[in-house]
């Protein structure tokens, strides 16, 4: 079985990140919001998680409505 | 060929006794050991002793750990009541002590902001994952049940602890009492008589 790949979503701060979190519930876009993995540094303690070929449709939803850190393969 | 301590099947502190004892006599040694405690314990004794550490083989749970000695013979003498009172006997892997048990008593975490506890308890739960030693058994009560019901952002994170041979207790009576009998989605339905023995067997209760 192939190993499903992910990227996660950095946000300056929770609100952000819950933000992003309620527009994405709307549009219907499967992601989860988790811990920021141990191995990357952030200022928020969360950030969301959503598989790689989602990437650019989260991209596409928050693009001018969210302002997102970066987006780091996991 | 190096000396061969056998200290499988041993409870601590003797695997760390036996290898303090031979490399006090010989210059390099393999002890055979079958758990993590002893591993570590005798990686302290190698920097207590001034002696090389490694893990040579492993085969199932049997770890082969070569020490040889680099500083002089007697250099540093090291009382064996000493070292075993040192050593973490007690900190024993969950299992020796009772199982390790998670409370999910709400379904928020911390209290002060509901926002804020939501995303703590979705984090925290994700977190179980990786948490180690696992978790045993998991036990939700009180609106705690709402997160293995179906729309929990955690379901996900409960099933696969299911999955990975985590114990999920759901409460009963909570799951009746929110009227969510058909949407609880991992772990089992319980009761406050296994829920109330499972607490009192435990070695840790976690409570976020």
């Amino acid at each position: 079985m192939e190993e499903q790949r992910y990227v996660v979503f950095l946000f300056p701060s929770v609100s952000y990140a819950l933000k992003a979190e309620k527009i994405l519930k709307a549009a219907g876009i499967a992601h989860k919001l988790i811990p920021v993995p141990r191995h990357i540094s952030s200022d928020c303690g969360v950030c969301l998680r959503a598989t790689e070929d989602k990437q650019q449709d989260l991209e596409r939803e928050l693009q001018g409505k969210v302002a997102w850190d970066k987006i780091v393969s996991l | 060929m190096p000396v061969i301590v056998d200290a499988r099947g041993l409870a601590c502190p003797e695997p760390v006794i036996m290898a303090k004892n031979a490399i006090e006599k010989n210059e390099e040694i393999t002890v055979l050991v079958d758990n993590e405690m002893a591993v570590e314990n005798i990686r302290r004794l190698a920097v207590k002793m001034a002696c090389g550490f490694s893990v040579t083989e492993k085969e199932g749970e049997v770890r082969h750990i070569t020490l040889v000695r680099t500083g002089a013979p007697g250099q540093t003498p090291v009382d064996s009541e000493a070292i075993a009172a040192e050593m973490s006997c007690a900190v024993a892997s969950g299992k020796e002590t009772g199982p390790l048990v998670v409370i999910l008593s709400d379904n928020h975490m911390g209290r002060g902001d509901d926002v804020l506890g939501d995303i703590l308890i979705r984090s925290f739960v994700h977190t179980l994952l990786q948490l180690k030693p696992r978790p045993d058994k998991v036990i939700c009560y009180n609106s705690g049940v709402k997160l293995a019901a179906k729309g929990s952002a955690v379901l996900d994170d409960l099933q696969q602890l299911a999955k990975d041979g985590v114990d999920i207790l759901v409460c009963g009576t909570c799951v009746n009492y929110f009227e969510l009998g058909d949407q609880v989605a991992a772990g089992h339905i319980s009761n406050m008589y296994d829920i109330a023995e499972t607490m009192a067997g435990a070695g840790r209760l976690l409570r976020p």
